[in-house]
């Protein structure tokens, strides 16, 4: 893997009132890895991401993309330079058919300027989008109103609204919570496939043995601090990351 | 036959005087308490550059409704745009730029009975034996075609389904690449414009009154509660109903009563049904 530096954050901080939720963190993700996040809950780890995606602005600190400084920008305009995100609870538009979903980000200023406003159908883009990601075509899964879909569904069709804005990155926050052994084995291969086509990813996950198995890299948040950066089996043997994750479940990932 | 005819008649007012407040909501959320204040501005306007200037009618209207838009895209973007988000500071703050621009008007020296605008076409035609005047076939023909075009804009152009897409959740719509500061500016823009329109075509009806100002306002937030905040569809609904109710309390008991109705209105619907005609789950598939 070439180690050409694509996202850079440098020393940011944010407080919420007294409570110090990111305190100094620097973390660099290089292009086309799947990098991964970890740690307790509230640890900083989403509010880490909201800082990159520009919902929330650092205290301190600054964030690069591509060696360019994107702090304080706003969120749409982060989105249309291509690093885009899901959500830890699942945002689909209700009330639209699965496909219309991709309607938004397939208007978005990004697609429009990738494709020279050429892009055709975008229903017939969206669909090809959502088929790849296996909503079924023919039983005319793309079709049904998001809010009858099942969890697993919807944690895809987060996925597919990212890819239909045809990222460099791609942050997953906790995209395998709730789902099943079986249908987190569905989502592995997407995911790796995104990567094989060159989308950067980072992903903050509590499912740390399918996580693992995924990653290149790994972070490990603890208290807003960054404890440890490595390959994920060595940072899963330090004492400290250990004890922030009391035992149990490092167990567990090591079988 | 008199009572079904000036009822739709009535009732179409209802839905164009509604019409901006309810899309301003559909999309970015925001209650725009100077909705009155914008209808009454256009009228002043309009009248300013009518009778004032003694310019023509086109070019009257399209100054006015410009300048209206202009006014509408401002305040979002000098003062709402901080306090997006904040229910009570939008309701505070645009009630408060409402009241400045109709105190000012009022202090400007616009008072008493004495501006009113021209109806555009002078005559009477009958239906089925009852007579309306022109201008009210105008104001149904403009009422009924910006309900349909507005309505066919939000769902069936992508731009219409991005804006409602944003209203169902502007995180995420942000993160999809839409700006949604300029769309809310936009939709403010619009809903002015749509505030003039509704002051040209139904103003020539009486006189221009700083007291109008708050009667639209009033009638327009109770079409929308009735409706459903944010729910097109129960919206027109809500003017139907409103319009005819208002119509029938004028025949029966009296016009001086006709204020009542939509207050009431307002507090029967909020006892019986808080989120308005069409539920909250139908309130989501139908937000503008």
């Amino acid at each position: 893997m070439a180690e050409e530096v694509l996202l850079q954050v440098k020393n940011a901080t944010k407080s919420f009132g007294g409570v110090k939720a990111v305190v100094d963190v620097s973390l660099s993700l290089f292009k086309g890895e799947i990098l991964g996040m970890i740690g307790p809950n509230g640890s900083g780890k989403t509010t880490l991401v909201n800082l990159i995606t520009g919902f929330v602005k650092p205290d301190s600190g600054e964030v690069l993309f591509k060696d360019k400084r994107i702090t304080g920008l706003q969120p749409h305009k982060i989105a249309n330079l291509g690093i885009t995100r899901t959500f830890q609870i699942m945002r689909p538009y209700h009330s639209l058919s699965a496909f219309k979903n991709l309607i938004v980000p397939l208007y978005s200023p990004r697609v429009r300027r990738s494709t020279g406003g050429r892009l055709g159908d975008r229903d017939a883009v969206a669909i090809d989008i959502l088929e790849e990601i296996g909503f079924e075509r023919d039983a005319y899964v793309p079709y049904k109103i998001a809010s009858s879909l099942p969890l697993g569904y919807l944690k895809r069709l987060e996925l597919a609204r990212c890819i239909a804005m045809r990222p460099e990155i791609i942050i997953c926050d906790e995209i395998f919570s709730g789902l099943s052994m079986a249908e987190i084995a569905t989502m592995v291969p997407l995911l790796e496939k995104l990567q094989m086509q060159g989308t950067t990813i980072m992903m903050i996950e509590h499912r740390l043995r399918e996580l693992f198995r995924l990653v290149n890299r790994v972070i490990v948040l603890n208290f807003g601090e960054k404890l440890a950066e490595g390959i994920p089996e060595e940072v899963i043997e330090k004492p400290d990351v250990r004890e922030a994750y009391l035992g149990t479940e490092v167990d567990n990932v090591r079988d | 036959m008199g009572i079904l005819i000036y009822g739709i008649i009535n009732s179409i007012v209802f839905a164009l005087i509604a019409m901006g407040f309810a899309l301003v909501y559909g999309i970015s959320r925001l209650p725009n308490f100077a909705h009155g204040a914008f209808y009454i501005l256009a009228g002043f306007l309009t009248y300013t550059f009518l009778l004032g200037l003694g310019l023509n009618s086109p070019t009257s209207i399209i100054l006015s409704l410009i300048i209206i838009a202009g006014i509408g895209a401002a305040v979002y973007r000098f003062l709402l745009i901080r306090i997006r988000g904040m229910e009570a500071s939008e309701i505070i703050a645009s009630l408060a730029i409402g009241l400045a621009i109709m105190e000012g008007l009022r202090f400007a020296g616009f008072r008493g009975k004495t501006y009113t605008l021209p109806v555009f076409l002078e005559g009477t035609v009958r239906i089925a034996g009852v007579p309306v005047d022109f201008q009210r076939l105008i104001i149904i023909g403009v009422g009924v075609v910006l309900i349909v075009v507005l309505w066919l804009f939000t769902h069936h152009t992508k731009v219409g389904l991005a804006l409602r897409a944003m209203a169902q959740d502007e995180g995420a719509a942000l993160m999809l690449g839409i700006d949604t500061d300029f769309a809310a500016l936009i939709a403010l823009a619009l809903g002015s414009v749509l505030a003039g329109l509704a002051a040209i075509v139904i103003l020539p009806l009486g006189n221009i009154t700083v007291e109008t100002g708050y009667d639209i306002l009033i009638n327009a937030i109770a079409v929308c509660i009735i409706g459903g905040l944010g729910s097109w569809v129960g919206a027109v609904i809500a003017s139907f109903i409103l319009g005819f109710a208002q119509m029938l309390t004028v025949y029966i008991v009296g016009a001086q009563w006709q204020m009542v109705v939509g207050l009431l209105a307002i507090i029967l619907i909020l006892i019986a049904r808080p989120s308005g005609l069409l539920a909250r789950q139908k309130e989501l598939e139908e937000r503008v």
